[in-house]
C-alpha cells in the first residue's frame, strides 16, 4: 500500500489522524499490510517541498514516524510560519536533529522525493493523499481520504480472498 | 383571431433556465458523488462514494460554523440534495416550488461565501464543484455563484408571473 503524501495538505492530515495511526495499528504493525511513504508536494503549497525533505531525511534515520506526526498535528502552525525546522526538532533529540540537517540540503534527498513524484506520475496520480493499494497484481487506486472503517472492510474483504 | 403560441419568450427564458440551474446542480452533485473515485473503477462503489463525499467533508468544515459530525453529515447528504434538486428542475414538475427550493439554497451558499469572504477566511476549496485542484473562495467565485443566484432568482420571478397569466390555449370564460 503506498500513500502518495503532502506534509502541508489538510486531507493528507486528516487521512493520517484519522485513518493511517488505526491503520498502522491493526494491519501494519501486525504485518498484514506493508505500507510505504511516498512523497507528492504540490506545487500551490510554500514548505511542502521543505517539509517533505525532513521527513526524507528522518526516514534516513529510522525517525519518520515521529516527524510524520509531529508535522501533521502542528500543520496549522508551521504552514503560518513556515518553521519547519523548529517542529521537527521539537519531535527529536538534539544530536537526531544536527544529523536531519546536515540530510535535509543533500542532493540524495531532493532525488528521492523527485522519483516518488514521477512514480505517483505515472499512476495518474494528481491529488494528495491518493493511496495505491496492491494486492495479488491488481491495483486499486484510492484519491482523497478514506475512513478507516471503510478501508478495514475493504481490506479484509481483499485478505480473506487468499 | 390567431392565437399566440404558448411557448412566449418568458416561457422560453424560464425552460432554459430550469435546464441551466438543472445542469448547475447536477454537475455539482456529480463532482462530489461521483469523483475522484469512478464508481465503476476497480474499487467498490461503496467505498469509492464513501471516499468521494469524505472528501467533501473539509470543505464544510473549514468554514468553521458546524462541528465536525455535522459537517460529516452536511458533506454526505448536500451532495444528494442538489442530485434531487438538479433532476427534478431538469423534468420540470412543480417547478415553481422546486425553483424556489434552488433559489433558497443558492441563497444560502452565497450568504455563507459572502460571511467568510467579508471574515478573511482562509477557503482553501469553496466547496461548490468538487475537482482535482481545489477552488479557493475569492472574489471570482463570489461573482460566479452570485450570477447563479441572480439567475435562479429571476428565473423563479418569471415562473411565478407566467403562472398569473391564463394560459393562451384557455378558452374565454363564458359570460
Amino acid at each position: 500500500m503506498e500513500t502518495f503524501s503532502d506534509f502541508q495538505c489538510p486531507a493528507c492530515k486528516q487521512l493520517y489522524l484519522g485513518t493511517t495511526r488505526q491503520l498502522t495499528d491493526n494491519y501494519i504493525s501486525t504485518g498484514k499490510v506493508f505500507a510505504i511513504h511516498r512523497d507528492f508536494p504540490l506545487p500551490g503549497h510554500a514548505y511542502s517541498r521543505i517539509a517533505a525533505r525532513y521527513g526524507r531525511a528522518a526516514a534516513q534515520l529510522g525517525k519518520l514516524e515521529q516527524v510524520e506526526q509531529v508535522l501533521f498535528q502542528n500543520q496549522e502552525k508551521w504552514e503560518q510560519t513556515g518553521d519547519v525546522d523548529g517542529t521537527v526538532a521539537s519531535a527529536l533529540t538534539p544530536t537526531e536533529m544536527n544529523k536531519i540537517r546536515a540530510l535535509v540540503n543533500s542532493p540524495g534527498i531532493d532525488a528521492a522525493i523527485e522519483k516518488d513524484v514521477a512514480l505517483g506520475r505515472t499512476y495518474g496520480v494528481n491529488q494528495t493523499p491518493t493511496t495505491i493499494i496492491h494486492y495479488k497484481g491488481q491495483t486499486f487506486p484510492v484519491t482523497g481520504v478514506v475512513n478507516y472503517d471503510a478501508l478495514h472492510s475493504f481490506l479484509d474483504q481483499l485478505l480473506s480472498t487468499r | 383571431m390567431m392565437q399566440s403560441s404558448p411557448l412566449n419568450w418568458r416561457r422560453a427564458v424560464i425552460l432554459v433556465g430550469r435546464l441551466a440551474l438543472a445542469a448547475v446542480f447536477l454537475f455539482a452533485a456529480y463532482s462530489k458523488i461521483f469523483l475522484p473515485n469512478s464508481l465503476f473503477g476497480p474499487l467498490p462503489m461503496k467505498l469509492a462514494m464513501s471516499v468521494n463525499l469524505q472528501n467533501f467533508v473539509p470543505s464544510v468544515e473549514q468554514y468553521k460554523v458546524v462541528s465536525h459530525g455535522a459537517a460529516v453529515s452536511i458533506a454526505h447528504a448536500l451532495p444528494f440534495v442538489e442530485l434531487f434538486l438538479g433532476l427534478l428542475l431538469l423534468i420540470g414538475w412543480r417547478i415553481r416550488i422546486w425553483l424556489s427550493a434552488a433559489s433558497a439554497m443558492l441563497l444560502g451558499f452565497i450568504s455563507l461565501l459572502t460571511w467568510a469572504f467579508l471574515n478573511h477566511m482562509d477557503i482553501k476549496d469553496c466547496g461548490c464543484f468538487a475537482s482535482s485542484t481545489p477552488e479557493p473562495l475569492n472574489g471570482w467565485t463570489l461573482l460566479r455563484d452570485g450570477i447563479f443566484l441572480a439567475f435562479a432568482l429571476l428565473i423563479t420571478f418569471l415562473a411565478f408571473v407566467e403562472a398569473r397569466k391564463p394560459h393562451s390555449w384557455t378558452a374565454p370564460a363564458n359570460s
